[in-house]
């Protein structure tokens, strides 16, 4: 009987247990995205035991409240986004935040929440196959950019903003504005819609006395923009010029309007066979010598002065682009022109290649660049190579570059001293300039003053530009003297100046003072990388740069924890660091200048999607990303973390623990104005007893190159840093177009990274999700631009290729393979159509074409699932002749390659193009 | 003493030559630059280097010349390869142009292919003017400023001369001119706070000389006045001094007809030493006043990195120096009769 009691008892001591001891729910998600929620219809969950707490620097329960957090911020930065994985996500949530309050240790608390972590990806599929929302509405656009931007800023890649470069300025109170109200992206449109009723005292000519007074730094000496790779010219440069199409103040002068200038209408689409609004060539009638349009110079050289108040001819549209993309003219734009991606003309690039020694009129007949006269009108059509809105077409057709000029005036002054003086300065910018702009050269006293006047022949000289003239300063003072252009303006010399960190305080709220935005945000750049991550892109063998053992970066584990980052950031009083430069605070990645919807002047940065995308950089701070408390928390946070991780040891608090951190900077001067305050910030805030009791100390450390650009190409760009101080400017009127500067992927950034650490084609990284799909960065990014190929969230190319050298046969004849792999293969149609054999050094024609031998001996075999293995013979007589050395260098047997032709058709695309292989051997005997 | 001569300006151009040689080699061992920009910008800039002479372009690497300075993105598989073109190489081609066509080369960036000696010859009238100027006013402030202290010898009048010269000796004229212009120019308002364009009024324009001329002449002045008085008071202490005035001769006379003529005998050379110190001077206070002058010309054309410009100023300046280095030697001789040049023994 006892037995049995006791038997009893046991039995009942076990199913108490196993009712009792119901296991926490499986923070393991479904990954049916239907499933409906449940945790709700459970019972009541009891916690097991926990394991004692191992954090030294928070509370369990306040570290846990930091992760859970992260997690609804996670879960809040997809939510809206989810489609039919919102139950299962929302599911892994609850439990996830379940699991982080039933973890004991750290360690625990961190596995809970990377479970919780995985499970939500889990719940969420990846998009798989073709994407492009470039035709997409523009809001939604901007929600696309706002959901990228949330991610950049959640995994750190945008750097620590510090401020936008705009202020104060000041002035001259004879100078009536345009508007007094700064216009994101036009200014106080002062010479345009602005006027001077009062003569300037300090002026002696007479003439001048109403002109606009400014100054410039430098003399750049010319004022051929075609020719230079500066802003100065630019600037002067743009005075004199006109566009296609300009913009001027709207009616209630909150914003700006399209105009057309030299155009007489917007662009008109040629071959939006679609009808979606965007097409490759558009056409619009231009302004000539038959609407009155004359030249203007101010030459007294008789030959330069028979061109003044000529009229303007169509073909000196078309011989614009004609001088710049010609390539012996050695014009800096023209190149650009030419190699540009975005807005490229189609047969441009083919046409600078080929006009190594002159113009090439066989060439120019492909070039997208035409102009002639259909029904007595005269036209000018434009062909890109990628499709265009009416907007875009506009916007990159409108470069003050594109003047139209005489062939008959080049020819005269010659290319080289277009617009510049000749080799013996006896011909001035004042002879070598014809203009159709608002303002024509007047005088230019090399080293002392540019004037300009007004151009009479202007189109719109009745209507605009009231202001008769502008006076330049050359003022070299300024660049010894940061406060020289302001005590000229104080004294009356100029109409218009910045005010000096100085004498902020004391002008601040002068009657004279504006504020502006700026157009770039400078931010400290960090290196997030872990030593394997930065082996793996920067090492021997690096996919970004290759750097020799000896001269490894040692990666800093604290900027890899996304906690330790934040603190940094929360750490800086940007208010008060702005403020006494004169510059705007702020966290944003871009300047207040990125336009969303160009074409109405609505900048991004008012745009919800922005303000969401930053929210979290902004929740509980003084408004600016500030608040001392929590970066002492985070940094609480990340050093439980990072301890618990084992990264770093504690010392004690005579001898700490010290982590340096260096920051590049871009000039000496830096120190001072920069660096000292920022050091100041961020060491404050860690070094606080409160943080760990000073077992730890930050020092800040500072680095400056040789030249400014140093801190780019010798730091940032390859990985040789902590934290580096910068901005990259980009298009302002194409903001979505512009993060690729944020990818790591060095074709998308044009190797522009310069935040390094998350890889931005792992659509795990961190999760970005977009009706109801996950995605890559860098796929949705391309979606958003162009064309994305998308396989399991990530940016593909539509085909693979991996090439096996060629391997000599006995007869003397070289065998080799090529092995094609679609990505999407339901998709996709390949059809190899010819190879062809070059010598790049011995067949090199001169003009960027080779001549190739085309290899018949091949066959492509299709193996299913969308491989294809190309096999090729090199004849042994070819390869005799290939191997037998170039001729032209010192590599005995050049640089052999092969072009694979092929003819692929993609998602309904059909292109025919080719891959090469450029660095292949045949052997010297 | 014509053998001596000869040696001399032959010795000169040798140090000229290896003075630029040695300064066109180490300026072309600076880093070389990079645009911040696409490939399209760093396309463009490196083609732009390349027609202009700096780099070479290739289709295919060659690491022998050493580091690769921008790979272009494959096109048809061929990429542009861009590296230095080697310093010597760079240095053989100057010097050639130089000695066969008596070419210095043009301007790159500063006022592009204007010639480099054009853009000097243009500039170089400016920098004249105003240290001749500087000479002609400091000189006979100096001296005369050195005569009254020597008069006025431990009075007052010495005393306050001779502190002011120990100030204002130690002060460079380009920080002088920072506090000239603010108190003549922006407070008074008496005079331009910077050099006015060649359009301004004759006036205006000879205004304009008066802050520059005061600055850059003010340390020699301070340096003729100290010398002017140590050799007066000397002189006036020496024996032949007191048999002047026994003799019957005022102090005045004693003074002008025996005194100040020794004294003055070795400040020509002085003078010569001061004028290639005023050129140095004249760079940084060019920049700060505007002056279109040579020393300015220097410092932007380092800034430029527009190396024709530079070394042909460069030129300039050396060969200046060292030809006052000649004179300066040789006006020993013709002051002092007893100094023979190049003599034997």
């Amino acid at each position: 009987m006892k037995k049995t009691l006791a038997l009893l008892m046991v039995l009942a001591m076990v199913v108490a247990l196993l009712a009792g001891c119901k296991t926490p729910v499986d923070p393991t998600p479904t990954t049916n995205p239907t499933t409906e929620p449940t945790v709700t219809d459970e019972p009541e969950v009891t916690p097991p035991p926990m394991a004692d707490w191992d954090g030294k620097y928070i509370e369990r329960d306040d570290y846990k409240a930091y992760i859970k957090h992260d997690l609804d911020f996670l879960y809040a930065t997809i939510k809206d986004q989810l489609g039919d994985s919102a139950a299962a996500v929302e599911a892994a949530v609850q439990a996830g935040a379940q699991a982080i309050d039933f973890a004991g240790t750290v360690a625990e608390i961190r596995a809970a929440y990377a479970n919780a972590y995985q499970a939500i990806l889990d719940a969420i599929p990846t998009y798989e196959g073709v994407a492009t929302y470039k035709k997409l509405p523009n809001s939604e656009r901007t929600t696309i950019l706002g959901i990228l931007e949330r991610y950049a800023v959640t995994t750190g890649i945008t750097g620590i903003s510090l401020f936008e470069n705009g202020g104060y300025v000041m002035y001259n109170p004879r100078i009536t504005l345009g508007t007094e109200n700064f216009i994101v992206g036009y200014g106080f449109g002062v010479l345009p819609e602005g006027n001077i009723t009062e003569d300037l005292e300090y002026e002696t000519n007479e003439a001048w006395k109403r002109y606009y007074h400014i100054e410039e730094h430098d003399d750049p000496g010319t004022l051929n923009y075609l020719n230079d790779q500066g802003a100065v010219v630019g600037d002067l440069y743009g005075y004199m010029a006109a566009s296609f199409f300009t913009n001027f103040m709207n009616a209630t002068k909150d914003g700006y309007d399209w105009v057309p200038e030299l155009a007489k209408e917007k662009p008109v689409a040629v071959n939006d066979d679609d009808a979606d609004g965007m097409c490759t060539t558009w056409r619009f009638e231009v302004r000539t010598g038959d609407d009155g349009l004359k030249y203007t110079t101010a030459s007294q050289m008789a030959d330069r002065a028979a061109f003044n108040n000529r009229p303007v001819a169509l073909e000196d549209y078309e011989y614009a682009f004609k001088l710049l993309l010609t390539q012996s003219n050695q014009l800096y734009r023209g190149s650009e022109l030419a190699n540009t991606k975005s807005g490229a003309i189609a047969g441009a690039k083919a046409y600078y290649d080929g006009t190594a020694e002159g113009e090439n009129e066989e060439l120019w007949a492909n070039v997208g660049i035409k102009t002639y006269n259909e029904g007595g009108k005269n036209y000018f059509e434009v062909t890109f190579k990628e499709e265009q809105t009416q907007f875009y077409c506009m916007y990159y057709i409108a470069s003050s570059l594109y003047m139209p000029i005489p062939k008959e005036f080049v020819d005269l002054v010659t290319v080289t001293n277009y617009c510049g003086f000749d080799k013996n300065a006896t011909t001035t910018p004042v002879d070598n300039s014809l203009v159709v702009g608002p303002y024509y050269v007047e005088r230019y006293d090399a080293d002392q003053q540019i004037v300009y006047a007004k151009n009479p022949n202007y189109v719109f000289a009745d209507t605009k530009y009231a202001i008769p003239g502008i006076h330049v300063k050359i003022f070299t003072a300024a660049k010894e003297d940061t406060n020289a252009v302001f005590n000229e303006f104080i004294a009356g010399h100029f109409d218009v100046a910045g005010i000096p960190q100085e004498y902020l305080n004391e002008y601040r709220n002068d009657p004279r003072t504006r504020s502006t935005t700026g157009t770039s945000n400078f931010k400290l750049n960090v290196n997030a990388t872990s030593p394997e991550t930065w082996e793996y892109l920067f090492g021997e063998e690096g996919v970004v740069t290759q750097t020799p053992k000896e001269d490894y970066w040692e990666s800093k584990p604290c900027l890899a924890n996304r906690h330790f980052v934040k603190a940094l950031s929360l750490s800086i009083d940007r208010l008060t660091f702005a403020n006494a430069r004169g510059s705007i605070p702020s966290v944003d990645y871009l300047a207040s200048n990125y336009m969303i919807d160009p074409e109405n002047g609505i900048s991004y940065s008012v745009t919800e999607a922005h303000k969401k995308a930053v929210e979290g950089l902004l929740e509980d701070t003084d408004g600016y990303g500030f608040s001392l408390e929590l970066a002492r928390e985070y940094f609480r946070v990340a050093l439980t973390e990072l301890e618990a991780e084992g990264a770093y040891t504690p010392g004690t608090k005579e001898n700490p623990t010290v982590i340096h951190i260096e920051i590049a900077w871009m000039y000496p001067t830096h120190e001072e104005l920069y660096h000292n305050e920022i050091k100041n910030f961020l060491e404050t805030a860690f070094n606080d007893e409160s943080v760990c009791g000073g077992v730890y100390q930050l020092s800040v450390d500072f680095w400056v190159g040789n030249d400014w650009s140093d801190v780019y190409y010798n730091k940032m760009m390859v990985g040789q840093f902590d934290i580096g101080f910068g901005s990259i400017s980009g298009n302002s009127l194409d903001p979505i177009g512009f993060v690729s500067v944020l990818s790591s992927d060095q074709e998308i950034s044009g190797s522009f990274t310069l935040n390094w650490g998350v890889d931005t084609n792992d659509p795990d990284a961190y999760p970005i999700v977009y009706e109801g799909y996950r995605w890559s960065f860098d796929a949705l990014y391309n979606a958003v631009n162009s064309k994305a190929i998308v396989a399991q969230g990530q940016n593909k190319a539509s085909l693979t290729f991996e090439y096996t050298p060629i391997v000599k046969n006995d007869d003397g004849s070289y065998t080799g393979t090529l092995t094609v792999k679609a990505t999407l293969p339901d998709l996709t149609k390949f059809n190899v159509t010819s190879i062809a054999c070059c010598n790049y050094e011995r067949y090199y024609n001169g003009d960027g074409t080779y001549d190739e031998f085309e290899l018949t001996d091949f066959t492509c075999e299709d193996q299913g699932n969308g491989v294809y293995v190309i096999t090729f013979t090199v004849p042994a007589d070819i390869a005799a002749d290939y191997a037998t050395g170039s001729g032209t260098s010192e590599n005995p047997t050049g640089y052999t390659g092969f072009d694979f032709y092929y003819d692929l058709e993609f998602d309904g695309d059909t292109q025919s193009t080719y891959y090469s292989v450029s660095e292949d051997h045949f052997i010297v005997d | 003493m014509g053998k001596y001569v000869l040696k001399r300006i032959v010795l000169a151009f040798m140090m000229a030559f290896i003075i630029l040689s040695v300064t066109f080699i180490l300026v072309k061992l600076l880093p070389f630059e990079r645009p911040i920009g696409g490939d399209a910008q760093q396309i463009a800039y490196f083609d732009k280097q390349f027609h202009l002479g700096y780099v070479f372009r290739f289709n295919v690497e060659k690491p022998e010349l050493g580091r690769l300075l921008y790979k272009s993105p494959a096109d048809h598989g061929v990429s542009n390869y861009y590296y230095q073109v080697p310093v010597f190489q760079q240095y053989g081609n100057w010097l050639r142009n130089i000695i066969t066509k008596w070419d210095w080369g043009v301007s790159k960036t500063y006022m592009p292919n204007v010639a480099a000696s054009t853009i000097i010859m243009k500039r170089i009238g400016y920098t004249i003017r105003l240290n001749i100027f500087a000479v002609l006013f400091s000189v006979p402030t100096g001296i005369l400023l050195g005569i009254w202290a020597a008069l006025k010898k431990n009075k007052i009048t010495d005393h306050i001369i001779s502190t002011m010269v120990m100030v204002f000796i130690s002060i460079p004229s380009f920080v002088l001119i920072s506090f000239v212009i603010r108190i003549f120019g922006y407070d008074l308002q008496w005079l331009p706070t910077s050099w006015p364009p060649d359009s301004a009024s004759w006036g205006v324009r000879a205004s304009g000389y008066i802050i520059p001329v005061f600055c850059l002449s003010f340390g020699s002045v301070c340096y003729y006045c100290r010398y002017i008085r140590a050799e007066l008071c000397e002189v006036m202490e020496s024996e032949y001094l007191l048999l002047a005035r026994t003799k019957g001769l005022t102090r005045r006379q004693a003074i002008v007809r025996h005194a100040l003529k020794n004294a003055l005998v070795p400040i020509f050379p002085v003078m010569l030493s001061e004028f290639i110190g005023l050129l140095g001077g004249s760079m940084v206070l060019e920049q700060l006043y505007g002056i279109p002058g040579i020393g300015k010309l220097f410092v932007l054309s380092l800034g430029y990195k527009d190396y024709d410009i530079l070394f042909v100023d460069m030129a300039i300046f050396t060969t200046m120096s060292l030809l006052f280095g000649i004179l300066v030697d040789l006006s020993y001789g013709f002051i002092d009769p007893r100094i023979r040049m190049g003599a034997k023994k």
